[in-house]
């Protein structure tokens, strides 16, 4: 039937599979002899460091997280940690959401300049512009100067060391981290969507809460989980606009290794800031594949 | 002098016979002779649990050009990636001229492939494109120009040297693959649906041209389409393949007035399939067939096997080959559904009592039957084709 | 009737656009917001003022002086920029070959070692720098250039994979192909047509790793020492000790010095090519 006669031994050992790639397994084996070395084994290390050394050698493995957990002073900075995340996670959401609306369905050609504007800041140091609310809030700072002219303030008061600067410092760095996340996921939103809504009688707020919003989800998730995470892990806005009236795990992390040096501790808190930043990924991960499921 | 020492300076390709160098209008004395034969000896492969090649016996002769024409998933790109060494085949070898190149890497095999989407490097211009081949092989800077202006003139493509890739329509981009892909006198030319990104038109012109290139060069080439059209005009012999395997194999007039099965007679044009009864030896070689679904109709039927009187076969008439007359007993009869005028002849949709689907026939009669008319089917018996498919 | 069909959407479309105005007005703000720290201080980087204060008394380069005479803020810029030059170009030996080997592969092996080679950037820079300073001393190599620059490498390997495998995923592998067929040895073909189709993506991931390790205090601050203080880590241990314009002025020539990179980087390689 078949014009193909095998002339070969058809019961003789199939040929390995040689497809021609570039690049082998082996050109991943330099990178993962430096990562595995200098990143998983000193974070390996760390964990049995936490659990092994110092007081955890003598009062047990899980000593300094049962005190991390349950002292009233770090059960305080672990939920100060938890609530600056929060706060400024929802005002990053707050503050960004309209202005990554304003870019993908309203800003044109605009659109690459707000982007750049965006991302203008990464050219300059976090200390810089944390510094600059400083330069902004101090006492004889420039707004400090504005509102007392103004006359909304009745005197210069320095604004700077207040929880409140921190929040704008948090914000600053972290909005445009926000909005990109956003309008990555509002531009496949389709604007049809959107106009058959209105041509369907609904109103402008009710298209954007019911169709819009939900449709931006994705964005909005992954623009949260990444502002938390980064918040929880910085510590040089509340150091130089918190005035030490805020105080979280990384803070007190950078404070203990410069004054006492608790290896154990330490160590503990930073796998607890890692245990918390993981826990956001996974929640992205479960929320990410669920709506990826649904459309 | 810089055609001679073209020649003489240029490495040997790895393959044996293929280093002929001149690819210009000064090489129009190589034949279709010349070229290296390819042959391909019991390869098959498997994906996982997908055998997307049974094991395939095929010798391509020098010069010739063979296309693998099959619907989609059949095999054809598995077949050339093959030949070409980009998979390993799971059983048999691959022989060019006298070597067996299964083992060795693409690189060395001395093959010009054209891609389906051309692949042309974006990032290097029109002449960088085809002198990458040389380039590779370290042939000289002044000889490369030499050689790339004689394959951009053989493309007619000559003044478009210093462009870039994107600047060049379709077709243009197929004729500087095809440059590319030549450049560097490859044994063989291997072509995957080379044509099946352009445009019907450009598609037609393109097949003569590159026939005619072909031809010239007398380089041995494997097509790769499900074009049958394309299949039919471009190739010396065509390789009908279908779920891993070759059907049949042969001179493109051949399988297409021959086609052994019910598969090669539908996928090659358009044929029409009933099945019958032998009832007797009509004359040498001619047998009369009893037709299923109309009681009473009988064709004649030409075989060069012996047909058993009282079996049941299937046989294929091309639509072309279909005489309509009036209604006459004891022959088919059907009722004319539909007329279409297609240019040069009337394409007949026919319903045929006791027959499933619907026959086509084609007229070159000037004055069309007019539709709802009934009328009586005849064919010469030498044009109805038995099939080896079980009815 | 035509008439009201072309009224009622002009209508609507004229109620949109005040919501558009006051949202383009709104941008603006935010834009203000997110400019006015930065020009601030360089606004102050040229004050006459020994102190923060506004309005800024008079114009001068006082403490663009000031800085090139404390030697802590140079030496530190040069220590940055040798750790941000070089970790990102040991992030590039090592990234590169191993995303080229990572992009076409789908096998479950090969999802994981990518998500191992993005993973250092999800943790925390402070947890990476305590667990490196701690784990390096072990080796003798504690507080010295060469964890520095170990530190810096490892965070910067995710930018460098990350941009590489998304461009190298969008190159059709029949490029590599034809240049194979056409005789290119794998080294040949790597050096004529992958590096150079994927150039975009390793200047755009390395651009970010030395941006980010030019501002990577967190990991940097672990490994201070002298001869190892990177700028950030001295101008915060500046600022702990004084309030004045000169932290102004070297943030402004960092900027400027960041900025040059950027055009640098457009000059060889084109904008455009690294942001699409
Ligand atoms: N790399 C691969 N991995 C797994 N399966 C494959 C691979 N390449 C091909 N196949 C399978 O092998 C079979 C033959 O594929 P092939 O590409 O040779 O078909 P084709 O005749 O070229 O079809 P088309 O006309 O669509 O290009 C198909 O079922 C295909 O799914
Ligand atoms: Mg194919």
């Amino acid at each position: 039937m078949t014009a193909g006669i095998p002339v070969v031994d058809s019961d003789a050992k199939a040929r390995p599979s040689r497809p021609y790639r570039l690049a082998g397994p082996s050109w991943v084996v330099p990178v993962l002899l430096f990562l595995g070395f200098f990143f998983v084994i000193p974070l390996g290390a760390n964990i049995l460091r936490s659990l092994q050394t110092g007081q955890a050698a003598t009062n047990g493995p899980l000593f300094y997280y049962i005190k991390l957990l349950t002292d009233a002073y770090y059960g305080g900075i672990i939920a100060e940690t938890l609530k600056v995340a929060v706060i400024s996670t929802v005002l990053c959401l707050i503050v960004g959401y309209p202005v990554a609306y304003f870019m993908v369905r309203f800003a044109g050609r605009w659109n690459t300049v707000i982007v750049f504007l965006l991302i203008a800041p990464l050219l300059t140091s976090i200390i810089m512009r944390t510094f600059g609310w400083r330069v902004l809030l101090a006492r004889r700072g420039a707004l400090t100067t504005l509102l007392f002219d103004w006359g909304i303030i009745p005197r210069p008061i320095n604004l700077a060391d207040e929880p409140f600067a921190v929040y704008l410092g948090l914000v600053h760095v972290l909005a445009p981290f926000m909005i990109l996340s956003i309008t990555a996921v509002l531009q496949k939103v389709d604007v049809r969507l959107e106009e058959s809504a209105r041509v369907l009688g609904a109103s402008a707020f009710g298209t954007f809460f019911r169709i819009t919003l939900p449709l931006s989800l994705d964005g909005i998730a992954t623009g949260c989980i990444l502002v938390f995470v980064v918040t929880c892990g910085s510590f040089l806005t509340m150091l130089l606009l918190g005035g030490g009236k805020v105080t979280t795990l990384s803070l007190l992390i950078y404070q203990q290794f410069n004054v006492a040096q608790d290896v154990g501790f330490a160590a503990a808190m930073g796998n607890l800031l890692l245990i918390i930043g993981l826990i956001c990924l996974a929640l992205q991960a479960k929320f990410l594949r669920r709506s990826g499921g649904k459309s | 002098m810089t055609l001679m020492g073209a020649m003489r300076a240029s490495p040997p390709s790895t393959i044996g016979g293929a280093s002929i160098g001149l690819p210009s209008a000064v090489s129009e004395h190589r034949t279709t002779t010349r070229g290296v034969p390819l042959q391909l000896l019991g390869i098959s492969k498997s994906f996982g649990s997908v055998q997307a090649l049974r094991p395939m016996t095929q010798t391509i002769e020098g010069g010739e050009m063979l296309a693998l024409l099959g619907p989609s998933g059949c095999g054809k790109t598995t077949t050339l990636r093959i030949i070409a060494g980009f998979e390993t085949p799971d059983h048999g070898s691959v022989v060019i001229g006298t070597h067996d190149v299964t083992e060795l890497p693409p690189n060395k095999r001395g093959l010009g492939m054209v891609f389906q989407s051309y692949s042309l490097f974006p990032h290097m211009t029109v002449g960088e494109n085809v002198a990458f081949g040389l380039k590779m092989r370290g042939v000289s800077a002044a000889e490369r120009t030499t050689r790339v202006r004689e394959m951009l003139a053989l493309v007619r493509l000559t003044q478009h040297e210093d462009r870039q890739i994107h600047q060049l329509s379709g077709g243009q981009q197929q004729r500087i693959a095809l440059a590319r892909a030549l450049v560097t006198n490859p044994s063989t030319l291997l072509l995957d649906e080379p044509l099946g990104a352009l445009d019907k038109n450009l598609r037609e012109r393109m097949q003569f041209e590159l026939r005619e290139i072909q031809h010239r060069l007398g380089i041995t080439s494997i097509l790769v389409t499900h074009d049958q059209e394309e299949a039919l005009t471009m190739s010396n012999r065509v390789a009908v393949m279908s779920d891993g395997q070759v059907v049949q194999v042969g001179r493109p007039t051949d399988v297409y007035e021959r086609p052994r099965n019910r598969f090669v007679a539908e996928f090659l044009g358009t044929a029409n399939i009933v099945a019958g009864t032998v009832t007797a030896q009509a004359a040498e070689r001619c047998w009369r067939v009893a037709l299923a679904g109309e009681p009473g109709a009988s064709a004649l039927v030409q075989s060069d096997t012996p047909l058993a009187p009282g079996n049941t076969i299937l046989l294929a008439v091309r639509p072309e080959r279909i005489e309509i007359g009036p209604v006459v007993a004891g022959t088919m009869q059907a009722l004319i559904q539909d007329v279409v005028f297609r240019g040069s002849y009337f394409a007949y949709e026919l319903c045929v009592p006791g027959q499933d689907a619907p026959f086509f026939a084609y007229s070159q009669n000037r004055k069309d039957i007019p539709a709802d008319r009934r009328v009586g089917l005849g064919w010469q018996p030498d044009n109805a084709i038995v099939l080896e498919d079980a009815p | 009737m035509t008439a009201l069909a072309t009224a009622l959407p002009l209508r609507r479309r004229r109620r949109v656009r005040y919501g558009v105005i006051a949202l383009a007005l709104y941008v603006l703000l935010f834009l203000g917001f997110i400019a006015a720290p930065i020009v601030s201080v360089v606004a102050v980087s040229f004050s006459t003022a020994s102190f923060i204060a506004f309005p800024i008394p008079g114009f001068s380069l006082r403490w663009y002086w000031r800085i090139l005479e404390y030697r802590p803020f140079i030496d530190a810029l040069i220590v940055s920029g040798q750790v941000a030059v070089l970790s990102t170009m040991f992030g590039t030996i090592l990234g590169v070959p191993a995303a080229l080997a990572l992009a076409r592969s789908r096998t479950t092996a090969a999802a994981i070692v990518s998500n191992l080679l993005l993973a250092p950037v999800t943790v925390p820079a402070i947890v990476l720098g305590l667990a490196l300073l701690y784990f390096l001393s072990s080796l003798a190599l504690g507080i010295s250039f060469a964890a520095l620059l170990i530190a810096h490498t490892v965070a910067g390997i995710p930018y460098i994979v990350r941009t590489v495998l998304s461009v190298y995923r969008s190159i059709p592998p029949d490029l590599e192909e034809a240049a194979a067929i056409l005789g290119a040895s794998r080294w040949q073909t790597l050096v004529h047509t992958t590096l150079p189709l994927v150039r975009p993506g390793v200047f755009a991931g390395g651009l970010f790793a030395i941006l980010t390790s030019l501002d990577n205090l967190p990991l940097s601050f672990f490994f201070g020492s002298a001869s190892t203080n990177t700028l950030p880590v001295v101008m915060l241990s500046y600022m702990e000790n004084q309030f004045d314009p000169s932290i102004a002025a070297i943030s402004t020539v960092q900027m400027l010095i960041a900025i040059v990179v950027l055009l640098i980087a457009d000059r060889v390689y084109g904008i455009e090519k690294l942001t699409s």
